[in-house]
């Protein structure tokens, strides 16, 4: 009697076995990637001797990927003081002359003291990467 | 937030069904024809292009990667400092936007992470007779508790719809919620503190911070409003969004609400509300969130070149109205009738007649309005239908709210890339039903 309940529970076993490698031969499993770097920790439930102060963890940081070339040092490193450089990449692709009018702006509007002789490198970087005619990422 | 269960739950059994179904097809279904087509699904599945342009987001949201964030649930992100996060599609099922959904827009990166309520004061300066400092407790006991129901909408919403596109926060249509604030009466605050008669405008600073210089819009954000203004009489200091505290990211611990106007005045962990003896000549105020003084704040990118056009701070909203289901990623069955749903609102007043058309527009028929939340809320929309036959169709949704206002089938261009309210679409593709 038991003999017969293991040996169907067995047989049962492979059968569901087999038929879950046949299923899962169907989909793509166990894909990561390294490009997840947005985790956030879980919090731990609130205790009483945190009185009256409500907080959040860290705010996680999804680094974009900008198009490689030249200037793309200066564009992260100059570019990324007040915000992520997300904000190129979130853009449409944009005319030439309006990345140079950007730039404009974030220096005579914004404030950014961005050195004269790098100026033309980030405009240019952008006009590279993000124009109508030429963006690919 | 009962419904946001509902709506999760729900969510769960239709993948879990899709699964059961998919795992049934897979285990005994006919193996030559079905292998092909699911390792399509799984191993090539098609993404969203990592941006769109020059041509309209052809899009309901923007194509940003879905994240997730602290008391949120994972939203569509736009950009991660600041941070800009938008509401998904599917929220919009329901007339309150779930507080876990609800989309966040910083202009600055250095946001609070933490507040302690035991330090924390909203301070009341300027021209008043009497500055005040008042801690939550004050908030909560010393003003007569309001509430609203009351639409957040950026002023940006929808902006990858224009054309030619602009530069700026490319959101698609998710960059709103609605929401029941509650919270101190503005109006009342001030009386407390004695406004003196010299004062113009009242100006609003939360909490956030950016890293540029001191006096530059990169530094602080900071809106105003003008004392004459009757907005200031419907103006909360909310301290509750659908009955629980602010989310960190939507303004905890209190953030102003302004029924009706854009959500650029809805000034998040409001901390500093300073009455001014003349016009705010601040970045935000003088230089953006500015739209033409024209119908609609529509324009051309010739006439700003040319320096032809006057601008005025942006208020109101206008009507608009979204389909949200069906969403166009299923096809429907003919002759199996299926119900369109969707939100509708209006900064000028309660939306009061809602039309849709299955013709792209050519003839319309009036939908069933939901239970009224009151005149700044979304509105709910229903209407039953059956496609005839297999094929091809256009859904439209026009919205008319109580000062008559119809959402136009004209889009709007301003440099700013706001103000959008044309009468959505969604195309749906019908199948044979044997």
């Amino acid at each position: 009697m038991r003999y017969t309940t293991v040996w169907l529970i067995v047989v049962f076993t492979g059968f569901t076995a087999a038929a879950a490698r046949l299923m899962y031969a169907q989909f793509d499993a166990g894909q990561y990637s390294q490009k997840n770097s947005g985790a956030i920790a879980q919090p731990a439930p609130p205790a009483e001797a945190d009185g009256a102060s409500y907080s959040v963890t860290a705010y996680p940081l999804y680094p974009p990927e900008l198009a490689p070339g030249a200037g793309r040092e200066a564009v992260q490193s100059y570019c990324a003081t007040c915000h992520s450089t997300r904000y190129i990449t979130m853009q449409p692709p944009l005319p030439p002359e309006t990345w140079a009018a950007e730039v404009d702006k974030m220096i005579k509007v914004m404030g950014q003291p961005i050195p004269e002789d790098v100026q033309p490198v980030i405009i240019k970087y952008l006009q590279a990467h993000y124009t109508p005619e030429n963006r690919k990422r | 937030m009962n419904e946001h269960r509902r709506l999760s739950r729900r969510g769960l059994l239709q993948s879990l069904a899709t699964a059961a179904g998919v795992a049934a097809t897979a285990g005994f279904g006919a193996a030559t024809n079905l292998l092909p087509q699911q390792s399509q699904v799984s191993g090539d599945e098609k993404l969203l292009p990592t941006f769109t342009g020059p041509a309209p987001n052809p899009y309901w949201n923007s194509v940003g990667p879905v994240v997730q964030y602290p008391q949120k649930f994972p939203l569509v992100l736009l950009t991660d400092r600041p941070i800009q996060l938008e509401t998904p599609r599917h929220y919009f099922e329901t007339a309150f936007t779930p507080n876990g959904a609800f989309y966040v827009r910083w202009h600055l990166d250095e946001i609070p992470n933490a507040v302690d309520l035991s330090v924390w004061r909203l301070s009341v300066e300027g021209s008043v007779e009497r500055p005040l400092k008042l801690s939550m407790s004050d908030l909560t006991s010393k003003f007569k508790p309001l509430s609203v129901a009351a639409v957040n909408q950026c002023s940006g919403n929808s902006r990858s719809k224009l054309q030619p596109r602009v530069p700026g926060g490319q959101w698609g249509d998710g960059a709103m919620g609605n929401a029941k604030w509650t919270g101190a009466s503005l109006r009342e605050l001030l009386d407390s503190a004695k406004i003196k008669p010299d004062a113009l405008a009242v100006q609003f600073q939360g909490l956030d911070k950016g890293k540029g210089p001191e006096g530059r819009g990169s530094h602080e954000f900071l809106k105003s409003l003008d004392l004459k203004d009757s907005v200031l009489d419907d103006s909360i200091i909310a301290y509750a969004m659908n009955d629980e505290p602010l989310p960190m990211l939507n303004g905890f611990p209190v953030r102003l609400v302004v029924p009706g106007y854009f959500a650029t005045y809805w000034v998040k962990s409001l901390s500093f509300i300073r009455v001014l003896d003349k016009a705010d000549e601040n970045f935000w105020m003088k230089t953006a969130y500015r739209v033409p003084d024209t119908p609609r704040g529509n324009t051309n990118p010739e006439d700003v070149k040319g320096g032809k056009v006057r601008t005025v701070p942006i208020t109101r909203m206008p009507v608009r109205s979204f389909i949200v289901t069906p969403n166009g990623e299923k096809k429907l069955i003919a002759q199996l009738p299926v119900i369109i749903r969707g939100i509708a609102f209006s900064g000028y007043g309660s939306v009061n007649k809602m039309e849709v058309s299955v013709d792209n527009g050519k003839s319309w028929a009036s939908a069933q309005l939901g239970e009224g939340h009151g005149p700044y809320s979304f509105r709910t929309w229903s209407i039953a239908w059956t496609p005839p036959h297999p094929g091809r169709y256009v859904l439209a949704a026009r919205a008319t709210d109580g000062k008559g206002n119809v959402q136009p089938d004209e889009g709007v261009w301003n440099p700013g890339g706001y103000l959008w309210n044309r009468i959505e679409r969604e195309q749906v593709v019908v199948g044979r039903a044997s």
